[in-house]
């Protein structure tokens, strides 16, 4: 049965797609903003710069000065941030509702007026900031990279999805305000923007102020580029291996998915969940608890739009046990799974631990607002936020079979290991 | 780009708002029952605390309480491990079990229809878990693999470092929570048999129902859920009290990760607990106004003057009793001695009070994301347990709310210097060759190098 929280939508004459979703139980609304540009955009040389262009708008606009936003909205009851990812980058704020006209007038200045103030010297001092961002996560932590490498062993060099969004440093370093620019005339514009509502405003109040905040920024002339062509599975597998100073082995097995929100993406999020993303999955159960030679075992699909998605295993290997006999032991597993499908018990335990999971996540406003302009922005529709439950369970067992037959075969897996070497120091 | 731009609008006053109250009562098995009505909330939160302390535990088997949480749901009476997994996995079900300071928490999250099943699994893991021995072994061990885990994370070795230096040597608090290599080897089923049967029962016990529960009897279903858990020989608690403090002085532990590329810098001092005397009020706002947000007077230097750090957040910490005042994160490796400075500076100065436009935005702040930080069910039913653990009142929130809007600079500067004696703890784990001539130059105190 699907779910029901309301949701209403209107397009300006500028492009801006707008979602109001009317929630009075709390005297507040979020405001949350979808741009349709991600990491997946970025040209050659220029990997990270959606995300350093994320911390430029922060940094002042046209009426409003540097870290105002934030001091402001804060000042007010706000809780704000954004964040970058592959497909898109958001911009959000929950504020008490008499602050909701002072949020949107600050994003509108600066999603319509954001170059009237960006320089150099808040350029150079981002960058630096997004540096230590990066040192912090990935460089300085044990297995930091790992994700990196498993972009770039999973997709061909050049696509979309074969650099992180954080980037390089020396990208990093080449940006110059040229680029910031031209970056923002080419993806900051009301027609690839979706900007949701969700509290305690009514349709006819939220679209109004919206309309009276962001209706004077003009459309953009720029054509968006349509997805990428789909890529199929590998056809070999691909293998990175590292030696570093980290407590354990750890292998990531990764492989490519279909696009999301597909019959078939759901299917193999559901068959990963069963091999390895539940406490009673089937690595899990021989791994970690009959045999005990791993310490770990999960699994994540990561639905993506341009052509093609991301699944992963990642298993923590026990001490004095052999890494590549676990790998073996995955490669089994798969092979069995393609073969049998799930049972029962794994269909219902996948549906009802997703289930809670989607109605834990919109159980917050915030995340909410965030699900409603995600499938506004890059499905087209904020409604299947209430059906992508029905969605899910409407996959059968036969369907998850397939799926894995399909996309999680031993020969289209990328295997980055890491393994643990205390001899080795620093590798260049 | 040629149009112009709406004025800038006022903001009108927020809606009054009070932390919920909820509804209590007493099971018949002596549980304090609290329940909190969330329309719309469909994912129902159970958080059963249970007073519970680490003194407790035998010097020799530190950790024992935490290894023995993480084994309730391994296997019971009725069902092996794995069958449980499945179990609570069909039903929706998430389980998850702590030990803090001063209780064992045990959080369920389910969808509302799942309700009974899901109290009698949470029974099950209370009343009879079977601590099959093959699952204690495979806990113990994955508890060392984690230990190793954390010694190789900056912000986790530069945490360990922080209590046992924060605290005398005599104190629980100084050593981790969940054990160390020693007292996890020499650990086995019998101790967490024995520890179990001692220190985990109903008496004292609370359970708090957050969610929407319309159509639910929910003292029936608890009673029909958790009935049926005694324990007649559960021990009462030795009362939670704070930590004894190190002394000694300022001094600084350099934690040395050779070729570290950042270092994670921790200055800190012991604080209030959310008893205090003198109120909690200010704490939270001055956690605010010193470090935390991006223009809080932390970063404004070394992030968004310096460029030294993604972020550095100062917080006071509060345990069930006493707690701690932290100003932790990480700079850029060739930044460190001049962000240790810079920092411990920042944090002296404000011993000099704050402007009128810091409180007024910092009150705000913590005022009124108030309603939204405690909109859904997890977050209300977090907050009710965390009241239950520490016995403060359940209009706690309210009534530190309204305290909180009559704070001046002279009541807030009292607070901060209170705790803030300028006798720092600083741990920095990072580079120690490259570093240590730069910090003992700051006069922080003496420096010892210890490593990873």
């Amino acid at each position: 049965m699907p779910l029901d929280y309301p949701v209403h939508e209107r397009t300006l004459t500028n492009g801006l797609r707008v979602v109001v979703s009317p929630d009075p139980s709390v005297p507040n609304v979020t405001v949350n903003i979808w741009v349709g540009v991600g990491s997946r955009h970025e040209a050659p040389g220029r990997t990270g710069f959606a995300h350093l262009f994320e911390h430029l708008m922060f940094q002042g606009s046209r009426n409003v000065a540097s870290g105002e936003h934030f001091e402001a909205l804060m000042a007010q009851g706000g809780r704000l941030n954004a964040t970058t990812w592959f497909d898109r980058t958001n911009y959000f704020e929950t504020v008490p509702k008499g602050a909701l006209e002072l949020a949107l007038w600050l994003e509108a200045d600066r999603h319509g007026h954001l170059l009237d103030a960006v320089n150099q010297a808040n350029l150079d001092n981002q960058r630096d900031v997004v540096k230590e961002e990066k040192r912090q996560r990935y460089d300085n932590q044990p297995y930091g990279n790992a994700l990196i490498d498993v972009y770039a062993a999973t997709f061909p060099e050049g696509h979309p999805y074969h650099h992180p969004t954080i980037g390089s440093m020396e990208d990093l370093d080449a940006a110059s305000l040229e680029d910031v620019h031209a970056f923002f005339r080419r993806h900051y514009a009301p027609d690839n923007t979706v900007l949701t509502l969700c509290g305690d405003v009514t349709p006819d109040d939220g679209f109004a102020l919206v309309e009276r905040y962001f209706g004077s920024i003009e459309a953009s002339e720029e054509p968006r580029r349509p997805p990428v062509a789909p890529l199929t599975p590998l056809t070999e597998p691909v293998r990175v291996e590292r030696r570093e100073d980290v407590p354990n082995d750890r292998l990531h097995v990764a492989f490519r998915l279909p696009v999301d929100e597909t019959e078939e993406f759901n299917a193999v999020s559901l068959a990963l969940d069963a091999l390895g993303g539940l406490a009673s999955s089937r690595l899990v159960r021989r791994l970690v608890r009959k045999e005990q030679t791993a310490l770990g075992a999960h699994a994540t699909s990561w639905g993506f739009v341009d052509g093609v998605s991301l699944g992963f295993f990642v298993l923590d290997i026990a001490d004095e046990v052999d890494t590549d006999a676990v790998e073996r032991a995955l490669v089994e597993e798969l092979e069995r799974f393609a073969v049998e499908g799930p049972t029962e018990a794994e269909m219902d335990a996948a549906l009802a631990q997703a289930e809670r999971g989607w109605l834990s996540m919109l159980a917050s406003q915030e995340e909410r607002a965030d699900a409603l302009s995600h499938y506004t922005s890059l499905h087209g529709d904020p409604n299947l936020v209430n059906t992508h439950l029905d969605r899910l369970r409407a996959v059968t067992p036969e369907q998850v079979r397939l799926a894995a037959a399909t996309w999680l075969r031993p020969e289209s897996r990328a295997v980055v290991a890491y393994r643990a070497d205390v001899e080795t120091e620093e590798v260049a | 780009m040629s149009t112009t731009t709406v004025p800038r609008p006022e903001v009108a006053a927020p809606e009054p708002w009070a932390f919920p109250l909820p509804q209590e009562s007493v099971t018949d098995n002596g549980i304090r029952l609290l329940t909190y009505a969330v329309p719309g909330q469909y994912v129902v939160s159970l958080r059963l605390v249970v007073p519970l302390s680490l003194t407790d535990e035998p010097a020799d088997r530190e950790g024992v309480a935490a290894m023995t949480a993480r084994l309730l749901d391994e296997g019971t009476a009725e069902h092996s491990s794995e069958e449980f997994a499945e179990l609570m996995e069909r039903t929706g079900m998430v389980l998850g079990a702590a030990v803090t300071d001063g209780a064992l928490s045990v959080d369920v999250d389910v969808p509302q229809r799942f309700l009974p099943q899901a109290l009698d699994l949470l029974r099950q893991t209370l009343a009879e878990p079977a601590f099959p021995q093959d699952e204690v072994r495979r806990i113990l061990r994955s508890r060392l693999a984690e230990i190793e885990q954390e010694r190789a994370s900056a912000p986790h070795r530069a945490a360990r470092e922080l209590t046992a230096t924060l605290w005398a040597p005599t104190e629980r608090a100084s050593r981790p929570a969940a054990g160390t290599p020693a007292t996890i080897s020499a650990m086995g089923r019998d101790d967490v048999v024995e520890f179990h049967r001692r220190h985990i029962g109903p008496r004292g016990a609370t359970l708090v129902v957050a969610g929407d529960l319309d159509g639910v009897d929910v003292a029936d279903v608890v009673a029909t859920g958790l009935g049926g858990w005694t324990n007649p020989d559960h021990v009462p608690a030795t009362p939670a009290r704070p930590p004894v403090p190190a002394g000694g002085g300022a001094r600084v532990v350099l934690v040395d990760r050779p070729g570290s590329v950042q270092s994670e810098l921790s200055v800190a001092v012991p604080g209030p607990d959310r008893s205090v005397a003198t109120g909690w009020a200010p704490y939270p706002v001055l956690s605010f106004m010193v470090g935390g947000s991006p223009s809080a007077r932390v970063d404004a230097v070394l992030r968004e003057d310096k460029g030294y750090t993604y972020g550095i957040r100062a917080a006071f910490r509060p345990r069930a009793r006493g707690g701690s005042f932290v100003t932790a994160g990480s700079v850029r490796a060739d930044a460190t001695v001049d962000a240790l400075r810079l920092l411990v500076e920042i944090l002296g100065t404000a011993r000099e009070g704050f402007s009128q436009a810091e409180i007024r935005s910092g009150v705000d702040y913590v005022v009124q994301t108030a309603p939204g930080r405690y909109a859904t069910a997890d977050a209300v039913a977090d907050e009710a347990s965390a009241l239950a653990i520490e016995g403060l009142p359940l209009d706690f929130q309210t009534t530190t709310l309204a305290a909180m809007r009559e704070l001046d600079d002279a009541a807030l500067t009292t607070a901060y210097t209170d705790v803030v004696t300028g006798e720092w703890v600083v741990v920095v784990v990072g580079d120690a060759a490259s570093l240590r001539e730069g910090i003992e130059g700051l006069g922080l105190g003496p420096v010892t190098v210890v490593p990873a």
